[in-house]
């Protein structure tokens, strides 16, 4: 039998969302720091991509990469670099707050879902 | 590694002591705001600044986590305003005081904006708070 791996991502996908949760509160907590730059978490796409490879089945066909978990980068890009040289914006943190939020909420739901339906099988 | 909302929590607990330590500060300033010398020609009080700095607590986790700390109060080096004053005791022989060199205007505002950083920071608590009642639930039965 194949193993579920129902659980598995949905709970990969909490970590991810724990992670991003805990880089966006140290933003926050950084806010009136000269100097410092808003860190996000590298997308879960990409996480994906990393740790689900292709398959390989000759040497000469392209591995992709390590799975390297959850890495950070500093983006330059969105919020203006104020005088201090800090670039976080805390509107953009309650965003990306609230996005977690709403994910996290939907990924338990799903787990409690695929609970129901391993329930509903195992049940007489 | 350590839970990520624990180390979540903790970088929004350094952030409330940060911003409640600039609270500080700043009472003091206006506390002091109209306090002169006390012998004829001496310094009043000098403006207390504050600055944050980014402390990674690589502690026994060493997967680097953002904190933040006070850096340092300093002294505002900023001139003193001076007053016509010549009954003070700390007039001058021509009879001007010097005052404090606090902005009232300014430290309101960055009162302001300290609150306003404080709030953020306990607004992030409650997020992880309720993250985690999410996961708990997932234990409750019949759900």
């Amino acid at each position: 039998m194949q193993p579920l791996q129902l659980f598995d991502t949905a709970f990969q996908r909490n970590e991810w969302l724990a992670q991003r949760q805990s880089l966006i509160s140290a933003n926050i907590a950084n806010a009136n720091t000269p100097g410092y730059k808003a860190k996000d978490i590298e997308s879960f796409d990409d996480v994906m991509r990393k740790a689900v490879p292709m398959a390989v089945t000759d040497p000469q066909h392209l591995s992709s990469g390590d799975s390297a978990g959850t890495a950070r980068n500093v983006n330059t890009d969105e919020a203006e670099v104020l005088e201090s040289g800090n670039n976080v914006s805390l509107e953009e943190e309650f965003l990306k707050s609230s996005d977690v939020s709403r994910n996290y909420s939907m990924n338990t739901q799903i787990i409690k879902a695929f609970s129901r339906m391993l329930q509903s099988a195992t049940k007489a | 590694m350590s839970d990520p909302f624990v180390t979540a929590a903790n970088s929004a607990s350094h952030g409330l002591f940060a911003q409640s330590t600039r609270m500080r500060v700043l009472s003091e300033n206006i506390a002091n705001a109209d306090t002169t010398g006390k012998t004829p020609g001496s310094d009043p009080y000098r403006r207390k600044t504050i600055s944050f700095r980014d402390m990674v607590d690589d502690g026994d986790t060493g997967d680097g986590v953002d904190m933040v700390g006070v850096d340092k109060i300093a002294r505002d080096e900023a001139p003193f305003r001076t007053e016509y004053m010549p009954g003070h005791p700390a007039a001058d022989d021509k009879g001007y005081v010097k005052m404090p060199n606090v902005d009232m205007l300014v430290e309101l505002a960055d009162m302001r904006e300290a609150s306003r950083a404080y709030t953020a920071n306990t607004q992030v608590i409650k997020q992880v708070r309720e993250l985690v009642s999410m996961t708990i639930d997932l234990l409750r039965p019949g759900s």
